[in-house]
């Protein structure tokens, strides 16, 4: 029965909230811990014109929040209940499907400190704050310092001069309690969701932002792209608030000699052959 | 202490978050383009100097060999934020101080890693970076 639970709650992107083990730290192995206590519902927080409150700053993942394999984290969060996340994969055409797995880490974009774009910034192992008012919705990335403005917009209307660039052009509307984001006017330079995974600047990404009652944040995302997917891609993931932690800088072009070793990798990989 | 976790069940459900944990731990690059995940070395020597930078830290340390030949390493960490979070703050590494250090070597053939472990004189340790992958 145990076993069935932990199961499901790692299914269910709960990974992240129970990556605790009473262990020292730098010893031994990754162990998902169990959940430290019942998990605690409340009415989701609210603004003064009544939408939900998605104000503050949230994380999916990574070590900063959820401590290293095996040692305690130093932000601890309380167990929430199982979000399913709906999983569709990419579907390339042949033609651009041949392109993407021609492409190596090497030519991922963010390698060079380039802006990630949507969806793949979401995912960040770093803060994100929300920053949230009637008119608008902003979205402060750590991550490569990045930004996202949401104007509120009932018809979902993008402004008619866009050109493409890396972040797209984002609007949002209220669908009952639910921050719905739709997001057009990329350039075709980003990566969707890791290697290769190319798009074109027809990518359309529709992201639902909702909170739950356990104190969570559930964010889905769907991406169309006409030209080089056959069916819409679909992610998502579970967020977390953590205590005292804040968005900070990050300038990413400051130090970064990675390209270079990885390069010289490469061609010492090739030699061999 | 001892653990209350049937080991079947810690099997399983290792299986399954390196199955699901879907955000890298790394930002910007791919840990396996640029360090082997199967060669990790211990070093032990003196910190020369620290960048405490973005998109990674880097520690440089002076390793002296059996031949008293003195190199100069460089590895990797986590960035700046994420170190600060998990209690690492940058006054921890100190010029002059000895630490022994894991990396994970570059694939490049250079002096560089990803570090990994820190074991300071006190006997006290701390991560660095990530685990190999």
């Amino acid at each position: 029965m145990k076993l069935v639970i932990a199961a499901t709650a790692l299914c269910t992107g709960l990974v992240q909230a129970q990556a605790q083990a009473p262990q020292a730290p730098g010893r031994g192995m990754t162990q998902a811990a169990q959940p430290t206590g019942p998990v605690v519902h409340h009415p989701i927080p609210r603004t003064a014109d009544g939408k939900p409150d998605l104000t503050g700053t949230w994380q999916s993942g990574g070590v900063s929040i959820t401590g290293e394999a095996g040692a305690p984290p130093i932000h601890p969060l309380p167990p929430i209940d199982a979000h399913p996340i709906k999983r569709e994969p990419l579907a390339y055409k042949p033609e651009y499907d041949a392109k993407r797995k021609s492409l190596t880490t090497l030519d991922d974009p963010t390698l060079e400190c380039l802006l990630p774009g949507v969806p793949r910034i979401q995912t960040e192992p770093m803060p994100l704050e929300i920053v949230q008012t009637p008119k608008e919705v902003v979205i402060l990335y750590e991550s490569f310092r990045a930004w996202r403005r949401i104007p509120i917009n009932a018809k979902l209307e993008h402004p008619d001069d866009l050109t493409p660039t890396w972040m797209g052009d984002s609007v949002g509307r209220w669908e009952g309690d639910t921050l719905v984001v739709d997001t057009v006017g990329f350039n075709d330079k980003t990566w969707i969701a890791g290697n290769g995974t190319i798009h074109s600047e027809k990518m359309h990404v529709l992201e639902r932002y909702t909170l739950n009652d356990d104190g969570s944040m559930s964010w889905a995302a769907t991406v169309d792209d006409p030209v080089v997917l056959t069916k819409p891609y679909s992610t998502g993931a579970v967020f977390r608030a953590p205590i005292d932690v804040r968005v900070e800088e990050y300038e990413c072009i400051e130090n970064n000699p990675d390209p270079g070793h990885m390069k010289k990798a490469a061609e010492l990989e090739k030699s061999k052959k | 202490m001892k653990h209350a976790f049937p080991s079947a069940l810690a099997v399983v459900t290792l299986l399954l978050a390196s199955l699901l944990m879907a955000p890298p731990a790394t930002a910007h690059h791919s840990f396996a383009a640029e360090y082997d995940s199967h060669d990790l070395i211990t070093l032990t020597g003196v910190i020369t100097e620290v960048d405490w930078t973005n998109p990674h830290t880097y520690v440089h340390v002076n390793v002296k060999d059996a031949a008293g030949k003195v190199t100069d390493w460089a590895l990797e960490g986590y960035p700046p934020n994420t170190l600060k979070r998990t209690g690492f703050a940058r006054a921890a590494l100190k010029e002059g101080d000895t630490i022994t250090i894991t990396a994970y070597k570059s694939k490049d053939g250079s002096h560089t890693g990803a570090g990994r472990e820190i074991t300071f004189a006190d006997g006290s340790k701390k991560f660095l970076g990530p685990e190999g992958r």
